[in-house]
């Protein structure tokens, strides 16, 4: 297999979690309209809820880390980084892969299974309600998420090493991204003059690149 | 190396690795493990058994089951959906149309455009990108100034981010301990404020110096009226409203009328037109209403509930605690002014509909259909959760279900859309959270070494006074604003200050209103403001960089004086939450 077959396999699992796990923002936010519904029409407020909230959410963004992750769309301090070269992006991201997020994450996997293990040795209970429902399925999400960030830091690992050698970033998977709302606003706009709609369109994700790096890339310094 | 002396390296070092680029969450964990383990390392210890791997998945799970981070993914998806539901062009055409006899009427309606959209989006990027590509091209073809235009862009475009519910403030509030709502409540009116202040501007700029912003040619201001109202107009009065009521009672000349495909007129018809014609009083009197009802009547049942609840309490040493001021009835002066302005507003709204004719029905159709449902849910989402009707979370539950409807019903909505909105919502909760993650280690650690009271001790033997405290804590802010992107900003350095604040009697209510106005600010500054960088983008290329920053300049001093007048009359941030829930 390719490097870059790898590197896409491993993006492809992340995705495919986060992706599955992304839905659980609509189970989220059905339960709390239809405990609305109950609480305030029916009067008949249910003592879990609580309880089931946070579990989707948690669950939720701790999936998502590693589907974030392979989408490189972690918050960055990028103002330097991004007008940097490529070969120097690379060291600074493989250094700090290793000194910072290997023991971090390796910690989640270990520390947290010990911590999952402790919860479901003692059946442990939520302490929000009175009859609280289990939670220890819940902590097991923490070193499910922990293995799956690490699965794919190794992969950004081999990314960074793969751009010292050839100079160039290796391809992400094509995902959603913010700016495509420009796209679609403008696709069905009836106001707007073609040229300006063309150029943004086509544009769009450069100007966010352009953007992010505040013109230090050169070419829009005029 | 003592132990605060390593806090306090490692705050220093926190600025300079962040500067690396590394993913901020990912940084922050790292530094936490590093520093807390050399703060828990006892010698002889296998270093597998460090306790500070214990406290990395604590935090995880406490930053798992934060009650107040819940609300991030609802609102996040309710603005992604909103975002993609609302058709922001038409939105800018019909708005433009409501105000074309207002100077710089283009600008105008650019802004006002701005802080709707941003109320639902929250996301700059996207906001300058589209309006430059809607507003800015128009704008400059109409013949005004550059400066002007790229100002009213940029400053409107980042506006999104402090005006309710913006994801910001519920990521202070975690990170302060303060409620959402209250913050919310106490974001309303300097939100607002602000945008208005842009307003005053524009239009004071543009009466001062009419050159800057040309009235629009004629054909630009007509406004689209089918023609079958022109002859309806003519067979009953000029004036919609009577036309459409007598037509209802003597129909036949209006069925000779044929609308635009071809077919006569209907009831329906004439029904649908008088029912859009009634939406500005059914607008004004639906709040006119609500105020009515929390003031008065929603008090009243309160008042009566109370007593039981106390007795249960069963404490009889205590005093029970003051209510708040919306809670003890309206004052007298209430009446006085509610009718005094529900007058006002009838007499205005008469004068609307007696001057009511074909153009003013038609503006009033277009905004109905363009900006209203977006309004609509903004409005109910913020008021069932200013009026402590819901908690945030599930307020933030409602309106995300509120705004997949509203999509379904404007037909902007299908599946595509649907997993684009889902997906999004969870990259940017999944960048928010983990971000949490990692700093709930730091500060975890940060704490055992002690690093916070070597800072305070620090400060406090500058000997400031609270105001020189606040100038010094919002310069740092400002500054920071320039590399760094605001959730990096709340969530390592306003931890820093929240403790100093009680040391110089601030309101952290109103401290962290100002913090959320000075990124505005700091967003708004040149060289390194990211909103010019996105309008230059999209802008024709005889536009320069220069020229975007000169024009921002402007809006990043009324930025400034917001804050003064905010510093200067707290009254304007606190009344809302004061009011609402009391001291």
């Amino acid at each position: 297999m390719s490097v870059q077959g790898f590197l896409h396999t491993i993006d492809g699992i992340s995705t495919w979690v986060g992706k599955a796990a992304a839905w659980l923002i609509m189970a989220l936010m059905t339960v709390v309209c239809v405990e609305v519904f109950k609480r305030y029409i029916m009067n008949a407020p249910t003592a879990w809820i609580f309880d089931l909230d946070n579990m989707l959410y948690g669950t939720l963004f701790m999936l998502c880390g590693a589907y974030t992750l392979a989408q490189n769309a972690h918050v960055r301090g990028d103002f330097l980084y991004s007008s940097m070269r490529p070969r120097t992006q690379a060291t600074l991201d493989l250094l700090l892969y290793l000194v910072f997020f290997v023991p971090g994450i390796a910690a989640l996997i270990y520390a947290g299974y010990d911590y999952a293990a402790d919860s479901w040795r003692i059946a442990e209970h939520s302490n929000v309600t009175a009859e609280g429902p289990p939670v220890y399925h819940f902590k097991t999400v923490i070193p499910i998420a922990g293995a799956l960030v690490m699965l794919q830091g190794i992969a950004e690992i081999v990314r960074c090493v793969v751009c010292l050698k050839t100079g160039v970033w290796p391809s992400r998977l094509k995902d959603v991204a913010e700016t495509d709302v420009i796209e679609e606003q403008l696709a069905h706009s009836e106001y707007v003059d073609d040229d300006a709609r063309r150029i943004a369109i086509e544009r769009a994700q450069r100007i966010d690149e352009t953007a992010r790096q505040r013109g230090m890339g050169g070419e829009l310094n005029t | 190396m003592t132990d605060p002396a390593l806090g306090l390296l490692m705050l220093g070092l926190i600025v300079v690795v962040i500067m690396m680029g590394f993913p901020t969450a990912f940084t922050l964990m790292g530094l936490g493990i590093f520093f807390g383990f050399i703060a828990f390392y006892v010698p002889g210890e296998s270093w597998v058994h460090n306790r500070v791997f214990d406290l990395m998945v604590q935090r995880t799970y406490g930053a798992m089951t934060n009650d107040v981070l819940i609300s991030i993914p609802l609102f996040v998806l309710m603005g992604y959906v909103m975002e993609r539901g609302a058709l922001v062009d038409k939105m800018f055409y019909s708005i433009q149309l409501a105000f074309r006899r207002v100077p710089a009427s283009l600008a105008v309606a650019t802004l006002i455009v701005c802080t709707f959209w941003g109320i639902a989006s929250g996301l700059v990027g996207a906001v300058v990108v589209l309006m430059g590509v809607i507003a800015f091209n128009p704008m400059l073809r109409a013949g005004y100034d550059v400066k002007l235009a790229s100002g009213v862009i940029t400053a409107g475009g980042t506006l999104g981010i402090l005006i309710p519910p913006s994801v910001m403030i519920i990521v202070f509030a975690a990170v302060a301990g303060q409620s959402v709502v209250k913050l919310y409540a106490a974001a309303m009116f300097p939100g607002f404020f602000l945008a208005f202040l842009y307003l005053v501007y524009i239009i004071g700029w543009a009466m001062i110096n009419p050159k800057i912003a040309p009235r629009l040619p004629e054909e630009q201001t007509r406004v689209p009226v089918p023609a079958w109202v022109r002859q309806f107009q003519a067979a009953y009065s000029r004036n919609m409203p009577v036309a459409l009521v007598s037509a209802l009672f003597s129909p036949t000349r209006a069925m000779a009328i044929k609308a635009d495909d071809g077919k006569p007129l209907g009831y329906w018809t004439l029904f649908k037109n008088l029912g859009f014609a009634l939406v500005p009083f059914t607008l004004i009197a639906l709040t006119l209403w609500g105020v009515w009802w929390y003031v008065v009547i929603h008090q009243q049942v309160t008042v009566e509930a109370a007593p039981e609840a106390l007795q249960q309490l069963g404490s009889p040493g205590l005093t029970p605690a003051p209510a708040a001021p919306s809670e003890a009835g309206p004052p007298s002066a209430f009446y006085t002014w509610f009718w005094a302005i529900a007058a006002l507003a009838g007499l205005v709204l008469a004068r609307y509909y007696a001057r009511m004719d074909g153009d003013r029905l038609q503006v009033v159709k277009l905004l109905t259909s363009s900006v209203m449902p977006l309004g609509i849910l903004t409005v109910v989402v913020l008021a069932v959760i200013l009026f402590g009707i819901t908690t945030a979370t599930e307020s933030a539950g409602v309106g995300a279900a509120g705004a997949f409807l509203l999509a379904f019903h404007a037909r902007t909505l299908d599946w595509k859309r649907t997993k684009e909105a889902v997906f999004l919502t969870a990259k940017t909760t999944a960048m928010v959270c983990w971000l949490f993650v990692g700093s709930a280690l730091f500060s975890g650690v940060f704490a055992i070494l002690g690093g916070q009271a070597l800072v305070e001790q620090w400060v406090l033997s500058l000997n400031m006074t609270p105001v020189q405290f606040m100038i010094l804590s919002q310069a740092i802010i400002f500054l920071l604003g320039w590399p760094l992107e605001w959730t990096e900003i709340i969530i390592i350095f306003v931890p820093i200050f929240l403790p100093l604040l009680k040391h110089f009697n601030i309101d952290p209510v109103l401290w962290g209103t100002l913090v959320f106005v000075n990124l505005q600010a700091a967003f708004l500054s040149p060289p390194v403001a990211m909103s010019a960088f996105y309008l230059k983008g999209v802008a024709p290329s005889h536009v320069t960089l220069n020229q975007i920053f000169s024009g921002m300049m402007p809006y990043m001093l009324i930025v400034i004086l917001c804050m003064v007048i905010m510093y200067l009359w707290p009254g304007m941030t606190l009344w809302l939450p004061n009011y609402l829930y009391g001291g």
